[in-house]
């Protein structure tokens, strides 16, 4: 089986007026069975920053540690917290490392600039190549419907309400046409000094 | 052999030749159907390339396009409806069918609001697993079979002669990729029936099957909960909780659950309800 | 056996006193080496160091002793050219590294800890020496001028201004007299061109002289023969 179909799960971020929001399903399957619905694929990686690891879990888990572990050190080192660029970068960098043995995760970056609160998406395939300069980015298992979902419903300068409400239609309408997504959705809209994390229902089967 | 002659099987279809070359018709290679089933499978033209079974097999493996003799075959997996969960069991009123509502291409969701259960008459219904089109076409040909018994007959038709006709069909096709996997369930003079079809050529009679990807999760429920001497509304009850709790394990299940009840009168529709609705029911949310 | 031959047979070895004394002989290398001035100002840094040829039958504008590390960062160094130029290429190596893997240019501060951690490796490790340079580093990045002194122990400082080599202990009196916090670029020239002069032996020139500067504008960059020449005009 496709090690990115073994799991399955989404991740989609959105720009919008001074905010970015990113989002992930909860479903965790193991091939043709859903073993949890409490799982969601976004982790935090500092205050504004956020990463969605769809794909074989088992690597994703290890990608999140290695990936914490490196802007710990980055923060340490330079003493100053990592811009969502740099971020970028790094999860470049150590993906491609990986150039013939991969680890089997598509990822999503959301977050602000620490100092000019810009804010910042961008996704990424299993060796780090990255998409750039769009104002929403998808990965996962209803990749395509997420796209298309995107280019249909985003539009610039969203509130961060909006964005809420847009990025939670993206989603929905994505996972319930996918088998292997869904199960349940969380989304993290970030601002500048505030995150406010929600969980939406999904169709559960 | 009277079902030999319903069936419209040559008489002498046991010495027929099963590797015999197909004919050249105008030199393309034409492979005839290894059965005389014209009468059932009108306009049912056979693969221009010697589809032999390892050809097939790789179809089913690989979901890319076969090359054949320098002529691509389309795959048919991906028009499948693999993904399913359907249940079906005698109990003291007779026999319970349940279903769910759910046809996938691959991993997309095509969709959430398939009917798979076919009336073929009023006292039979059949199931539909696997491949859409050929359930669809097989069932209606099964149909049509049925009521041409009635007609020639003057009586209805058994469970037992109605799954025999399309086990029959079915393993005049064997190889040739087709994919069904069906329960045809019903009440007759013997009282009720329930039967597993598949595109193999089996034909089993039992008491309790469930079919599709979502069975093992459909097997769990049915398997801890079952008895014969179920009332009513205990088996619409158990029925509708095995396809449930099948639809939020499988991937590849899911939409509405339907159950109908097949008496002595004939069969009736219980109840479809959107399994969504039942897990957040189930829940108090 | 004196107390410091006693000692210095290893690398590693503390003398009684806490002292590790192939790192004293290292800064008496650099104490001997040409003069080296490095001049922060508001809206700049600048680097400048003395190139008083050997043999006058040398080429002198084959000889470089500023040299860029990035598109901002530059350095100079007192003592050994021939390990100056192992840093330099270091250095580099680090900068171009930082850059693959962030998409950045490194900052300033990290450059430094990096040369001084491998400064820092060559007084700890077997079959090495240290190095027998001190090195001016000076950037213009994060928005504003860093001036950094890195001696051969590994140890580094940041600077308004600093001096190194022979005499240096004058020219930093000289130039704390002469700083001043809104300094601008041309005014720091200015102040480390006179104050390489103050012990210069013989006639100053845009020969025999080298000066980088950092700004906002440029990065870092050497100046020129023609604007050397203008900047000496100036000076007598």
């Amino acid at each position: 089986m496709n090690p990115f179909n073994y799991n399955g799960g989404v991740c989609v971020a959105m720009k919008g007026k001074n905010c970015v929001a990113i989002a992930s399903d909860h479903r965790l399957g193991a091939g043709r069975l859903t073993v949890s619905t409490d799982f969601p694929k976004v982790f935090e990686m500092g205050p504004a920053l956020f990463i969605g690891l769809p794909g074989l879990t088992t690597d994703s888990l290890t990608v999140v540690n290695k990936l914490k572990f490196r802007v710990n050190l980055y923060e340490l080192r330079e003493n100053r917290k990592i811009r969502p660029h740099t971020f970028k970068a790094m999860v470049e960098s150590m993906l491609y490392e990986r150039r013939f043995g991969p680890y089997y995760v598509a990822s999503v970056i959301a977050g602000l600039d620490p100092e000019t609160d810009e804010p910042f998406v961008t996704a990424m395939d299993v060796l780090g190549a990255g998409e750039v300069n769009e104002p929403f980015a998808v990965a996962g298992t209803a990749e395509e419907s997420l796209l298309g979902l995107c280019e249909a419903l985003w539009e610039p300068d969203l509130a961060p309400e909006d964005l809420f409400e847009t990025l939670s239609q993206v989603i929905l309408n994505a996972v319930d046409f996918d088998c292997l997504g869904g199960a349940g959705a969380t989304i993290h809209v970030i601002e500048k000094d505030k995150v406010t994390t929600r969980t939406i229902k999904t169709r559960m089967d | 052999m009277a079902l030999s002659k319903v069936c419209g099987l040559d008489e002498s279809w046991e010495s027929y030749n099963f590797e015999a070359p197909a004919p050249e018709v105008s030199g393309m290679k034409l492979n005839q159907p290894r059965l005389s089933l014209d009468e059932f499978a009108v306009g049912l033209s056979m693969p221009s390339v010697d589809v032999n079974q390892k050809v097939v097999q790789a179809l089913l493996e690989d979901e890319s396009d076969v090359q054949v003799e320098h002529q691509k075959v389309a795959n048919p997996r991906a028009l499948f409806l693999h993904g399913t969960t359907t249940l079906s069991f005698k109990f003291q009123g007779g026999v319970m069918v349940a279903v769910d509502s759910r046809a996938s291409s691959g991993q997309q969701i095509s969709s959430q609001t398939v009917n798979k259960v076919i009336p073929i008459s009023k006292y039979l219904l059949g199931t539909m697993a696997g491949g859409a089109a050929d359930c669809t076409y097989w069932m209606r040909v099964l149909n049509r079979q049925c009521r041409m018994f009635e007609l020639r007959n003057r009586e209805r038709i058994t469970v037992s002669a109605a799954s025999k006709l399309l086990s029959n069909m079915l393993y005049g096709y064997k190889g040739y990729g087709i994919s069904i996997g069906s329960m045809i369930a019903g009440y007759d003079k013997r009282g009720p029936g329930l039967y597993v079809i598949d595109n193999d050529g089996l034909r089993v009679a039992g008491n309790c099957f469930s079919i599709g990807s979502g069975s093992p999760y459909a097997f769990g429920v049915l398997d801890t909960e079952y008895r014969y001497d179920l009332t009513d509304k205990e088996a619409y009850e158990l029925a509708r909780r095995a396809i449930y709790h099948a639809t939020m394990r499988d991937p590849y299940s899911g939409g509405n659950v339907s159950v109908y009840h097949i008496k002595e009168t004939g069969w009736v529709k219980i109840e479809t309800q959107d399994v969504s609705d039942l897990f957040y029911k189930d829940r108090g949310l | 056996m004196g107390d410091g031959e006693r000692y210095s047979f290893s690398l590693t070895t503390f003398s009684p006193s806490g002292k590790l004394a192939q790192i004293e002989y290292a800064l008496a290398a650099v104490a001997a080496g040409a003069p080296t001035i490095g001049v922060r100002a508001a809206d700049g840094v600048v680097l400048a160091t003395e190139k008083k040829q050997k043999n006058q039958l040398f080429e002198e504008d084959t000889i470089v002793k500023v040299e860029s590390v990035s598109k901002n960062i530059g350095m100079v160094y007192s003592g050994m050219g021939p390990d100056f130029r192992l840093l330099v290429k270091r250095a580099r190596k680090i900068a171009q590294e930082y850059k693959m893997m962030y998409q950045e240019n490194i900052p300033c501060i990290q450059l430094v800890q990096r040369v001084a951690a491998v400064m820092q490796e060559f007084t700890q490790s077997g079959g090495v020496r240290p190095f027998g340079v001190s090195l001016l580093i000076a950037s213009w990045d994060n928005k504003r001028p860093y001036l950094f002194q890195v001696d051969p122990s590994g140890s580094y400082f940041a600077w308004k201004a600093s001096a190194m080599g022979k005499n240096y202990v004058n020219a930093k009196t000289f130039l704390e007299k002469r700083f001043s916090d809104d300094m601008v670029i041309e005014d720091a020239v200015h102040t480390a061109l006179l104050t390489l002069k103050e012990s210069f032996d013989g006639q100053m020139n845009e020969t025999n002289i080298e000066v980088g500067i950092a700004t906002a504008k440029d990065g870092f960059r050497l100046l020129s023969l023609p604007e050397l020449k203008d900047y000496l005009k100036s000076i007598t």
